[in-house]
Order: C-alpha cells, then sequence, then structure tokens
C-alpha cells in the first residue's frame, strides 16, 4: 500500500478544508456492540462532512490494553475512543459508581434515560474526566449485567456463600460480593472459558451478549437474570482535540453523539436478544434461565445498599457528591425510591420475560 | 513503510544485534519517519503491557519448576524410565522427546514452557546417546508445537474468545491434528535413527525396568498431578505452572534430598536471566505489533492480497501465509488477537467453518513459534540451552517441510478438524 | 577505581537478588491461588498483581543482568562465521550503538514514568501508584545502556579476545568443554 504514508499527520490539522482522518479505538472487537458503534459514527460523520473526515474505529487488541487506549486518548494519539468507566476507575475514581448493583432502575430504558440525562454524569462527571484531558460526550448501556453458575443456582445472596465467584480486582467490586457474603476470586479472562469448565472457578458476571460471545454459557448450567447492574460505555474524545475543532465540527459530533444515543440502545437490545434466544435454544449445551422474583431481587438489593457508603467513604474523592445527586435523579426518573420497587411491569405476558422484551413496547 | 519497518530490522539482525534492537528500534523509526507528531512514549507504554499479560506467567514457572529437576534428579529418573522401555529401538531417544512434549503440551498449553520443560532434560539424553546438538534442539522445539494443538490451548482460547468460536468445540478439534505431527515426527525420528545409525541404547532387563520404574513413581506423578489437576478444575493452566514449581520442590529438597533450599535463590537466579532475556523481546514485539496496527497495514495488505470474491481454499492458504509471518515477529497470543479480527470475516463469508479457521490458526502459530527467523520457541531454546541462534535453527528444516505438508493436509481436508465434534 | 568497583558490586548483587526473589515472589503468588481456593474458597486479591510487577521488574532490571552475562539472545547466523577481526570490530560497535538505543529508550521511558505520575493512576489491588511500578523501566534500560558500554570498553582494551559481556568470553573462541561449562544453567 503507497498511502501509508499521510495516515497520521492529519491528527493535528485543524485547517478546514482538507481531509481529515480521526481515529477512534475500542474495548470490542467486530461484530460486538462498541465496534458496530464505532463504525456507524464513523459512516454517519463521513456522510455529514461529505467525506471530509474519515473515522477510522479500532478493534480491541492491535493497541494494547483498555489501559493502555485510555492512556492513548489522554495524550492525543487516539482522538476518540469507546470506552467503559470500569477501566478508568483507577484514575478517575468517581467513575467507579457505575460498578454499584442495584443503582440504576430495573428498567434499562430507564437506564438509558438516567444516563442521557443525568447532570450528576453529563456535568459532574464530565468535569472530572476532562481534569484528566478526556471528555466523555454520552454515557450508554451495553445491556444488564447477569450472572452464570455451575453447581450453584443463584437465587438469594446466601447462594454465594462459598461460592467461587469470579470478577475483576477493583475494591468496591470486591466490596459488591462480600456484601452477599461472597469471596470473589480474580482469573484472567483468558483462562475464565477453562476455569469455569473445569469448575476451577464456579461463576461470572457479564452482560448476555458478551455471555455468548465468549461462549462462557457453554459451561456453565445456570443464568440468573439478575440485571444487577448495567454494563455502560462511554463515547469519549481527547479534551484538547475536541476544544480544538471549529464550531461547526463540534455541533457535527455532539449532534452525532445524540442520534447515536437511540441506534446504540437498539443494537444492545437485539444483541443481547437474540443472544438470550440462542442460549436459550442451545439444546447441546444447555443453560436454565433463572428469573428472579421480586422478593429475591429484594434481597439482593437490601444487602448492596451498604456498598454505597463504602463508595462513599473510601472511594469517592467528593464524599459521594456526585452519587447523592445521581441518587436523586434516578429516583426523580422511577417516581419511586430506588431502595423498593423494582419498577417492573408487563410481565404479564408469558412468553415475554427480559427486561428489555418488558420495556420494548414503551 | 511495512518496507522499511522490515529493512531496518534484518539489516540490524544480520550484524547480530541482541535482539531487542531491532525488534524495538524498527518501530521506533517507522513512528519518528511517517508519523511525526506521534509521541515516542507510546512505545514504552506497550513494552509493559506486552509482558504483563497474566497467561505468560506460566513461562518463568515452568522454567523455574523445569531448573529445579534439572539440577534435581527428577528429570533423570523420569527418562532413565521411559528410556528403560523403548530407549533400546531405533530412534527411542527421539520418539520420547515427542511423546513427552506431546504429554507436556498437554499439560501447559504453552510452546515455550514445553521448550524448557522437557528440552531441557532431554537435550542431555539425547547428545549423550550420539544426537547431534542441532538435530537435538531442532526435534525439541519442533516437539513443542504441539502444546498449542493439544488441550489445554491457550492460543485457542484466544481465538475463541476474538472469533466469538466454542473453545471447548476448538480443544477437541486440535486433537487430531496434534496426533498427526507427534505421529510424523516418531516416524521421522525412527527413519532418522536408522539412516544415522544412532546408535542403540543396552536393552534393559525387565529387573531394571521394575528399578527404574519405583525409582520414577513420584516423578511420574508430576504430569498426572499437573493434568489431573487441570481437568478437575482444582487449578488453571498458568497455575499448573505454580503447582509443578512446588512438586518440584517438594521431591527435590524434601524427598530426595538432592537441593538445599539455599541453592533455590541461584536457581531461580538463572530462571530470571532466561525470563528478562525473552520477555524483553516480548515487551519490543508488543510495541511492534503495536505500530503495525496503528498504521493499518495488516488492512492494507488484507485488502491487497485477498481480493473482491476469494475461494475458501485460497483465503485459508493466505490466512495460513499470515499468521506463519506474523508469529515469525511476535508471540503467537498477540498474533491471534491481532490478525483473527481481519480475516475472519472474510472466511466466514468465503464459506470456512469457523472451527476449522481456528485450527488453522493455531496450527500456523505453533509451526510460526519454532520457525526461523524470528520463532519465539528458537529464542527461548537459545536463551535456555545458551546456545547460538544458528545452531538452534540448523536442523529445523525438516520438520519445517513436515509441518507444512501436514498444513497442507489440513487446509484441503476440514474433516480432520471436525470428525470429533 | 575502588568506588567504581564497589558500586558495580552493589548494583550486580542487587540486580541478582532481583532476579532471583522476583521468580520466587510469582511462584509463591500463584501457587497460593489453587492452595487458598481449594482450602479456604478465598484467593489473595494481589495474588496476580503482584506476580505481574514482579515479572515486569525482573524483566526490566535483568537486561544489564543478561548483557553482563553476554545472555541477550541474537540472531549470530553470520556473525559465528565471521573472521576474527570481524567480530573484534562488531564487539566493539554492536554494544556501543545498542548503548545508545537503550539511554534513548530510559529518556522515553522516563517521560512515559512522569506521564504516569501526573495522572495519578493505581494499581487496581493493590490501589499502588502504578508509576512506582514502571519505574524499573528507565533504571532497567538505563543500566543496561551502562553495562553495554561497559562490554564495549573490555572489547577495547582487552585485543587478544572478543567478549560478548564483562563476564562471558565469546564461545566462537573457545574449546568445547569450556562452552558446556558456562553453558550451564
Ligand atoms: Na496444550
Ligand atoms: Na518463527
Amino acid at each position: 500500500g503507497g498511502n501509508g504514508g499521510d495516515g497520521g499527520d492529519s491528527a493535528d490539522g485543524g485547517d478546514s478544508g482538507e481531509s481529515q482522518t480521526w481515529r477512534m479505538v475500542t474495548e470490542e472487537v467486530d461484530g460486538q456492540v462498541q465496534y458496530e458503534y464505532a463504525q456507524e459514527f464513523a459512516d454517519r460523520i463521513n456522510e455529514k462532512t461529505d467525506g471530509q473526515v474519515t473515522i477510522e474505529p479500532y478493534e480491541f487488541g492491535g493497541l494494547g490494553n483498555e489501559t493502555d487506549q485510555v492512556e492513548q486518548l489522554e495524550t492525543g494519539a487516539v482522538e476518540m475512543a469507546v470506552m467503559s468507566p470500569g477501566f478508568t476507575g483507577n484514575m478517575v475514581k468517581e467513575g467507579q459508581l457505575f460498578a454499584l448493583h442495584f443503582l440504576f432502575p430495573d428498567s434499562v430504558e430507564q437506564t438509558q434515560e438516567v444516563l442521557n440525562n443525568s447532570e450528576a454524569l453529563n456535568t459532574d462527571l464530565r468535569e472530572k474526566y476532562e481534569e484528566h484531558g478526556i471528555t466523555p460526550l454520552a454515557y450508554w448501556t451495553e445491556g444488564a449485567m447477569q450472572w452464570t453458575s455451575s453447581g450453584t443456582a443463584i437465587e438469594s445472596p446466601s447462594d454465594f456463600e462459598g461460592f467461587k465467584m469470579r470478577t475483576q480486582t477493583s475494591p468496591l467490586i470486591l466490596e459488591s460480593y462480600r456484601a452477599y457474603g461472597a469471596d470473589p476470586q480474580s482469573m484472567s479472562w483468558g483462562e475464565l472459558y477453562t476455569a469455569l469448565d473445569r469448575g476451577t472457578v464456579e461463576g461470572q458476571e457479564n452482560p448476555i451478549f458478551f455471555i455468548g460471545d465468549a461462549s462462557f454459557y457453554e459451561v456453565q448450567e445456570y443464568m440468573t437474570i439478575s440485571n444487577h447492574n448495567n454494563y455502560v460505555a462511554m463515547t469519549t474524545v481527547n479534551s484538547d482535540w475536541y476544544n480544538g475543532l471549529d464550531e461547526e465540527m463540534q455541533s457535527t459530533i455532539d449532534e452525532t453523539v445524540e442520534e447515536m444515543q437511540e441506534w446504540v440502545f437498539e443494537e444492545q437490545k437485539a444483541q443481547n436478544e437474540e443472544w438470550l434466544q440462542t442460549i436459550k435454544e442451545d439444546e447441546e449445551n444447555p443453560t436454565e434461565i433463572i428469573e428472579l422474583t421480586d422478593e429475591q431481587r429484594e434481597a439482593f438489593r437490601s444487602a448492596a445498599m451498604d456498598v454505597r457508603d463504602f463508595y462513599r467513604s473510601e472511594v469517592s474523592t467528593v464524599d459521594g457528591e456526585i452519587l447523592d445527586k445521581l441518587e436523586q435523579e434516578i429516583t426523580d426518573i422511577t417516581g419511586a425510591e430506588t431502595g423498593e420497587s423494582s419498577g417492573e411491569e408487563g410481565s404479564s405476558e408469558e412468553g415475554s420475560d427480559s427486561e428489555e422484551d418488558s420495556g420494548s413496547e414503551e | 513503510m511495512l518496507a522499511t519497518m522490515l529493512t531496518i530490522m534484518v539489516i540490524l539482525l544480520l550484524l547480530n544485534f541482541p535482539m531487542l534492537v531491532p525488534l524495538m528500534v524498527a518501530p521506533l523509526i517507522v513512528l519518528f519517519i511517517y508519523f511525526p507528531n506521534m509521541d515516542p512514549t507510546i512505545m514504552m507504554q506497550q513494552f509493559s503491557t506486552g509482558i504483563e499479560a497474566y497467561v505468560l506467567l506460566a513461562v518463568p514457572l515452568f522454567i523455574f519448576a523445569a531448573d529445579i529437576m534439572t539440577t534435581g534428579k527428577t528429570s533423570n529418573r523420569l527418562l532413565d524410565f521411559i528410556g528403560s522401555f523403548i530407549g533400546h529401538i531405533r530412534g527411542g531417544y527421539a520418539v520420547t522427546t515427542a511423546a513427552a512434549c506431546t504429554l507436556f503440551g498437554a499439560i501447559s498449553g504453552s510452546t515455550q514452557a514445553t521448550v524448557v520443560a522437557i528440552g531441557t532434560p532431554m537435550r542431555e539424553r539425547l547428545l549423550k546417546i550420539g544426537y547431534k546438538d542441532p538435530t537435538a534442539m531442532a526435534l525439541i522445539i519442533n516437539s513443542s508445537d504441539v502444546a498449542l494443538l493439544v488441550p489445554p490451548s491457550i492460543g485457542m482460547i484466544m481465538y475463541g474468545l476474538v472469533s466469538g468460536t466454542s473453545v471447548g468445540d476448538l480443544f477437541i478439534a486440535g486433537i487430531i491434528p496434534g496426533i498427526i505431527v507427534f505421529l510424523a515426527f516418531t516416524i521421522y525420528s525412527v527413519g532418522y535413527a536408522i539412516v544415522k545409525d544412532i546408535p542403540l541404547a543396552n536393552k534393559a532387563t525387565w529387573k531394571e525396568r521394575w528399578q527404574m520404574t519405583r525409582k520414577a513413581l513420584l516423578p511420574i506423578g508430576f504430569p498426572v498431578i499437573v493434568i489431573g489437576g487441570i481437568y478437575t478444575g482444582l487449578f488453571s493452566p498458568t497455575e499448573a505452572a505454580g503447582v509443578s514449581v512446588l512438586y518440584a520442590f517438594i521431591l527435590e529438597v524434601l524427598i530426595y534430598r538432592s537441593i538445599h533450599i539455599k541453592q533455590l535463590p541461584s536457581i531461580a537466579r538463572s530462571t530470571g536471566i532466561v525470563t528478562s532475556a525473552v520477555f524483553v523481546l516480548v515487551a519490543g514485539g508488543q510495541a511492534f505489533t503495536w505500530v503495525i496496527s496503528f498504521a493499518r497495514i495488516p488492512q492494507m495488505i488484507t485488502e491487497a492480497v485477498l481480493g473482491p470474491d476469494p475461494s475458501a481454499i485460497f483465503v485459508l492458504v493466505m490466512v495460513s501465509v499470515f499468521f506463519f509471518v506474523g508469529c515469525m515477529f511476535v508471540d503467537p497470543i498477540v498474533v491471534i488477537l491481532v490478525l483473527t479480527p481481519i480475516f475472519y470475516p472474510a472466511a466466514m463469508s468465503a464459506g470456512v467453518d469457523p472451527i476449522h479457521l481456528g485450527v488453522i490458526i493455531t496450527f500456523q502459530a505453533a509451526l510460526g513459534s519454532a520457525t526461523p527467523p524470528f520463532g519465539v520457541d528458537i529464542f527461548t531454546a537459545s536463551a535456555v540451552f545458551n546456545k547460538p541462534y544458528l545452531e538452534v535453527i540448523k536442523g529445523t528444516p525438516p520438520y519445517i517441510v513436515m509441518m507444512v505438508a501436514i498444513a497442507v493436509l489440513l487446509i484441503y481436508f476440514e474433516e480432520l478438524s471436525l470428525m470429533l465434534l | 577505581m575502588k568506588l567504581f568497583r564497589a558500586l558495580d558490586k552493589g548494583i550486580l548483587k542487587l540486580e541478582e537478588f532481583i532476579l532471583s526473589y522476583a521468580i520466587i515472589l510469582i511462584a509463591l503468588m500463584v501457587i497460593s491461588k489453587p492452595i487458598t481456593r481449594t482450602l479456604l474458597g478465598y484467593t489473595l486479591p494481589f495474588a496476580d498483581e503482584v506476580s505481574q510487577i514482579s515479572v515486569t521488574i525482573a524483566t526490566f532490571m535483568g537486561i544489564s543482568y543478561a548483557a553482563r552475562k553476554g545472555r541477550h539472545i541474537s540472531m549470530s547466523a553470520f556473525y559465528d562465521m565471521a573472521p576474527f577481526k570481524v567480530r573484534k570490530v562488531l564487539s566493539i560497535f554492536i554494544p556501543l550503538l545498542t548503548a545508545i538505543i537503550l539511554f534513548a529508550f530510559a529518556y522515553y521511558s522516563t517521560l512515559y514514568v512522569l506521564d504516569i505520575k501526573a495522572s495519578g493512576r493505581v494499581t487496581p489491588a493493590l490501589q499502588m501508584p502504578t508509576y512506582i511500578l514502571y519505574m524499573f523501566i528507565p533504571i532497567g534500560f538505563f543500566l543496561g545502556g551502562i553495562q553495554f558500554i561497559r562490554n564495549m570498553w573490555i572489547n577495547i582494551r582487552d585485543r587478544d579476545n572478543v567478549y560478548l559481556g564483562t563476564d562471558a568470553k565469546d564461545y566462537n573462541d573457545m574449546e568445547n568443554q569450556e562452552i558446556e561449562e558456562t553453558g550451564h544453567l
């Protein structure tokens, strides 16, 4: 390829009229939600700018691990990134609030509504990220997190006792599972499939599409539709680069980010529903799907409440101010205390059982 | 750009620079020339990322376990035992090596660890009975390829995750190709021993065999415990490497008392040197990968080589070529993570079975690891055996020929991968 | 000169200590996982992280030690075939250039460490500032550069031999017997 030489030099070029290439790095691979997002985003920007701006989406892998990608966005090696706050939690501590269980509404629609409109997130948390040169332009869900397990079906906090649960190793996540009486274990994802297969660890958490895509369900007996939190992603840009763009370009980006919110909601919903169906129908690797009753959810929810105090005292650098505000915003949307009602409706239909299903006919 | 990078690397390599120099300098120069606005500190980030992959921890641990066993008596007891049964047949020691590597590959999932753990004790045996060193080393590094094919395989786990293919199916699919490679090496070893008239070892009496067996009972327990532990879920493949260290420690220090506990730090030090020498290359390989990914060199290449509507066989041939070359430069794990997403869509639209593709890719990763100029197993062998590069690779051509022939076989007969499923 | 030699010896001892105990620490951490998991249903949350930190430190602090012992991996195919004089010239030229390159990497990685320090990042399990770990990268490159300078110097000073490292003569000039001895791990 003779065109290799000019790829990198346009990164700093702000002068309009010339064609530009931006790089957008993601934490997932082709076909998965984040990468699909980046590709659609690239197409739309390209069209809106009459081909003047080309965005190159990067799959996970080539540019290092998730933390590397955050650094690359910080230093401007890439202009844009889709990232999840989990991987910035050691830098922007406040961002760890997304790991809190049963914080967001049970309905994924309402969760997305909070993510779209929350001032706590879109103003206050954004400022925290901007201190590190990263501007989150939007937050969106990739779907609710579920538990999978073998040996023990996870239906109440006591099921976690003596259960070998694999999680990531941030103090807040560890604390969240200790609250249920579990001793969470670290296990690298490269070994997770084998470890689940052999029972080295007995369970893990992820959104449905990832459980399907990584084939974890093949080696697990149960999947508990716990929706204990959401896998949230952010559309982010390098702050200096973004602020250096002319206003027209900035509003083109902002506008596209906004329209993409609905698109990506549908995309994750489709992927999660499709995988749920596949997992249900796979007779070779049967997985029992467990729906929690309201009481069962309540037991987990109340056990998880103390972790918010841990977040306020041990994690937050602003004594949980952002969390307080977010909790209020969530209450305003659900119209109830987040601690009480599960806000589920429409589950009267026998066949449609997942959260996404019940919400889809909004 | 790729040409610049390769030219710089080849020149520096041929001049006998420490390999970390070409691996680290070529991408740096490409950054300077083609991406002048890019901050080179990005490469430093990749150096550390490259060696932070958790599964890599198995490498120093298997080296450490092997070092303990080599200093002590474990390996000798084990090999006396195997030798007493098949050592006297033509090529018996070479067949033992291939078998031991296959077996150990079924423990470790890592070709490099296999080179160290089996290669270190077996090489001495092979030399003693009359094999030339290059022949012995070539046999060792190539037999270690099988580690990536038979389960568990770290390479297949990576492919499964990136492509969304069932890892369990991949594991099963790798068994027959793994056995084919073992059989091919066995036949070659016997033939080689006949042609080169390798001296026969004395045939052991049944009394001697019984003695050897008794002495070897504890060392034999080693693979049983490690394999058993993984398959029953007591520990993960990386943890198995740790268990090997513990087992070697218990045997040599506590039971045989062939090593005093005060010797451990100096054994660990020699493990440390090898680890450092290999891991600086893994670090450099990661920076290298970053630059080619960033510059989108792989995408440019695939568009250019695959054309608009490629056939399944053509895609598989090109996949083989690219993975083979890729694994010549960097760790197979990295290659699989980077190249799989690029070729996977093209292969699917050409009608290739995803499991079959996984086997082909893993096979090439295995082959590339043992192939000059840059195979990671060659680096490892060179470091562990403390032998010059040329001597390590001198004996590899027959194995490359066999492996390429098997690769062609696998490409054309997908049943070889899929029949056990 | 005496001070120099004492410093050299001190660094040598430190490197040997780091290499030894990094490996032992990795072994302890990794072994602890299946044992505590089986017996207590629990694994040390920092086990993986300590192992990975140890690997990073051993890798970079090992650069200079491996250079001293002539243990860095190279493709010596053509070098091995070359006559003494050519090898002698290369044995001065290569360490010099390698040293310059390692010093450049020491510089860049120092910048990287400063970036990391400014970002305030901590490690996930131990919550230790990440820059403390990454500090070993520039230190390792720098000490490696110094050692390659010394490898060059010994080849300039001793006209009759070629050295792969200050503690390792070229195997091409040795009898097989000697190679076996130095070659043992
Ligand atoms: Na294996
Ligand atoms: Na190779």
